[in-house]
């Protein structure tokens, strides 16, 4: 009756706040079902025939999920999967009451969801997935997580809640790596081989975890990726990178254009071209890989849903306005940022930037981040750069204190900076925008009611 | 003219931003002509502040800041000779925290600080987190130069709670007293109103923010008082364009007003 209750409820928001146009109905459905059913999330995933798969780590979540979702369809899998990238447990409700009956039926075969770190050890706890993955760990939004080492404690949690899930690690992440401990079974981890993109000696500090999480002795690095990740040896206590079995051994990047890269699974090689770029998604990619390869998915299927694959949600999004285009990369932390931007700088075109900081509870209260970001590398590789949102005045600082002059412009109203940059770029060229969180959904909301955004639920 | 800082472990002891603080420095620096040396000390590093214009140190996690403690506890003489000698500097947070007397763990362990600010941190049971504005006035009343609004805006994210130990029968100049007064955030402890602390040229805060580029007034203050400490009175400090400066500090100062801060 309970559960009843909560689904009817549940759908009637979704209904009216779409039709109202107050929001996607992602999460206040999701939060009101689970006052009236506590139990409403364990519920409406105990019948997939597949099981459910949760993806967590502080970056590219929400670009993993999608990679996944691709290569499940291709695969012929009818999936549930809260796209839009809300993931505390409202927002796994609000998606799975939408694809609900009355009674709670889902007709899907597998659930996929990203879910927020901390949200773990009670979605994992519910879910009881039949595989678990763990992306990264990152300094990301202090305010909400207090510390790294929390983060990294609660995930364990809740691997430690469900005995039964697959556990899939980065190897290349050393706090993650070190989830194994936790995970008391068979472990598959995933990394990158190929040295090629690896950082120079005096690179930017938005490095977090330098030190061994066994003894705290600082580690050995052989090979910096980006952040803390890399391959690393621990000469006080032996702690070493373990190898990974699913692994990129060949690798090209072509700066905003994609890759190619070579993953070898098992003593097969898979060849994978894409479209989506930057050296964060080659893992990103890889993870989704390995957790398809779990699931024993034939190679040749993951090569065709990687390879249709075209952006997630707000990541790396193209829209075509008019005569014009508008790609979508979010910003959330100093790596992540940071990762964006040697992106944006990789070829030697000039590019035409808007950037926008929110501080709202999605984004972060607490601005300071921005200043851990290597924003020095935009020197002589941007054409204008406009700053918008709450917070503008905080980024135009930033990029004040990075030495860059000219053609930078203040315009906190979003929709307006956004028509305002979009006059100042050719037929065919692109403006990048680069927003926090609740711009990036602002931004989108208001394209959506110039008809020129598909409004996120019908895209599905 | 030249400007040497010394910052205290830099790679753990960076948790948040706290890296903006140097780059104010150095630039409020180099527009002004002023050439800057800065110069990273880490764990088992020896420590000689002859050079040392301004110290500075950032805050951390918890686990680092135990390990930290340790080190900077044999390296406290030298820095409070330093200090006494009028050395300018700036903590923030854990740092803070470490250049007071002790920290009182959840546990009941007391570990030591280097006794150079005049208090104590014990751990609170609870985050003390949001925007932050800090009302100033009594310790720039003094000053003798022109500051418009003698206010500091930034964050705080802290557990620990801080008191400072102003003592009856000592001068101001012997004292530590607070950096100033909370108008808006919990400041030291949640309790007394009180926000960080200064002892002679050395300045503890709880502010992240970045802490000096939305308060460039303070900035100016460190960097002017290192050079006058170096240098005598008699050089140019011309005074920069701070139009955005203060346009982002007025948003910090709305947004303590409007924004929703929620922890775990």
């Amino acid at each position: 009756m309970r559960k009843f209750l909560a689904i009817l409820v549940g759908k009637l928001l979704i209904f009216i706040s779409r039709v109202l146009k107050v929001g996607g109905g992602s999460a206040l459905p999701g939060l009101v079902a689970e006052k009236i059913d506590p139990n409403i999330l364990k519920k409406l995933t105990q019948k997939f025939s597949s099981g459910s798969i949760i993806i967590t780590g502080t970056n590219g979540k929400t670009t993993t999920a999608a990679i996944l979702a691709s290569i499940l369809k291709a695969a012929g899998k009818n999936v549930v999967h809260n796209y839009t990238g809300s993931n505390l447990t409202r927002g796994l409700n609000s998606t799975l009451i939408e694809k609900a009956s009355f009674f709670g039926k889902i007709k899907a075969d597998i659930g996929l969801f990203e879910v927020d770190e901390a949200t773990i050890p009670e979605a994992a706890l519910k879910i009881q997935p039949r595989a678990i993955i763990i992306l990264n760990l990152f300094r990301d939004q202090l305010d909400r997580y207090g510390e790294l080492e929390k983060t990294k404690d609660l995930i364990g949690r809740g691997i430690f809640l469900s005995p039964g899930s697959q556990v899939i690690l980065n190897a290349d992440d050393p706090l993650v790596a070190s989830l194994k401990e936790d995970a008391k079974r068979e472990v598959l981890f995933f990394g990158v081989e190929n040295e090629t993109y690896t950082q120079k000696e005096q690179h930017f500090h938005s490095a977090d975890s330098l030190d061994c999480p066994r003894c705290g002795q600082e580690f050995l690095y052989t090979a910096k990726f980006f952040g803390h990740t890399g391959k690393y040896q621990c000469l006080k206590c032996g702690y070493t990178r373990p190898t990974p079995q699913v692994k990129v051994q060949q690798l090209k990047l072509w700066g905003m254009e994609g890759s190619d890269m070579a993953i070898e699974v098992q003593g097969t090689t898979l060849e994978l071209k894409n479209t989506i770029a930057g050296f964060y998604n080659v893992y990103n990619i890889l993870a989704a890989t390995a957790v398809a390869f779990s699931l024993e998915i034939p190679l040749e299927v993951i090569k065709r849903g990687v390879e249709s694959f075209s952006s997630a949600f707000g990541r790396l999004e193209k829209i075509k306005i008019g005569s014009k285009n508008l790609y979508l990369l979010l910003i959330k932390n100093p790596s992540g940022f940071s990762e964006v931007v040697e992106t944006l700088v990789a070829d030697s075109k000039p590019k035409s930037l808007l950037i926008a900081l929110n501080d709202n509870f999605a984004d972060g209260t607490d601005v300071s981040w921005i200043w851990d970001t290597n924003l020095e590398l935009l020197k002589n590789h941007y054409r204008f750069i406009t700053v918008s949102g709450i917070r503008a005045y905080d980024m135009v600082l930033r990029l004040k204190y990075a030495d860059l002059a000219g053609n930078i412009d203040i315009e906190e109203n979003l929709e307006t900076a956004v028509q305002k940059s979009l006059e100042k770029v050719e037929d065919g060229e692109y403006l990048y925008l680069l927003p926090t969180y609740t711009a990036m959904l602002d931004i989108r909301n208001w394209l959506t009611k110039k008809g020129i955004v598909l409004p996120f639920w019908k895209i599905k | 003219m030249k400007i040497t800082i010394y910052h205290l472990y830099p790679t753990l002891m960076n948790l948040y931003g706290d890296r903006g603080n140097i780059l104010t420095l150095l630039k409020r620096s180099e527009w002004r002509g002023i050439e800057v040396i800065v110069k990273e000390i880490g764990l088992n590093d020896p420590i000689d502040l002859k050079e040392a214009d301004i110290l500075f140190m950032g805050g951390g996690q918890d686990k680092e800041q135990e390990r930290v403690a340790i080190d900077l506890v044999a390296k406290g003489p030298f820095i409070k000779e330093a200090v006494e000698d009028d050395l300018v500097g700036l903590t923030i947070c854990g740092a803070f925290q470490l250049f007071g007397k002790y920290f009182l763990t959840g546990e009941g362990k007391e570990l030591k600080g280097i006794e150079i600010f005049d208090a104590y941190t014990e751990a609170g049971n609870r985050r003390l987190i949001g925007n932050v504005i800090v009302d100033c006035r009594e310790l720039t009343k003094n000053w003798g130069w022109e500051i418009f609004r003698a206010t500091l805006v930034g964050f705080e994210n802290h557990s620990g709670k801080t008191f400072i130990n102003p003592q009856s029968g000592k001068t101001e100049e012997e004292q530590t007293l607070p950096l100033g007064y909370v108008t808006k955030g919990f400041g030291n402890n949640g309790q007394d109103r009180t926000e960080g602390a200064v002892y002679k040229n050395l300045f503890g805060t709880y502010l992240h923010g970045s802490l000096l580029p939305k308060n460039p007034w303070l900035a100016d203050h460190l960097i002017l008082t290192a050079l006058q400490r170096r240098y005598g009175t008699d050089f140019e400090f011309p005074q920069l364009d701070d139009n955005l400066e203060y346009k982002a500090h007025e948003t910090a100062i709305k947004r303590a007003y409007t924004a929703k801060t929620s922890y775990l």
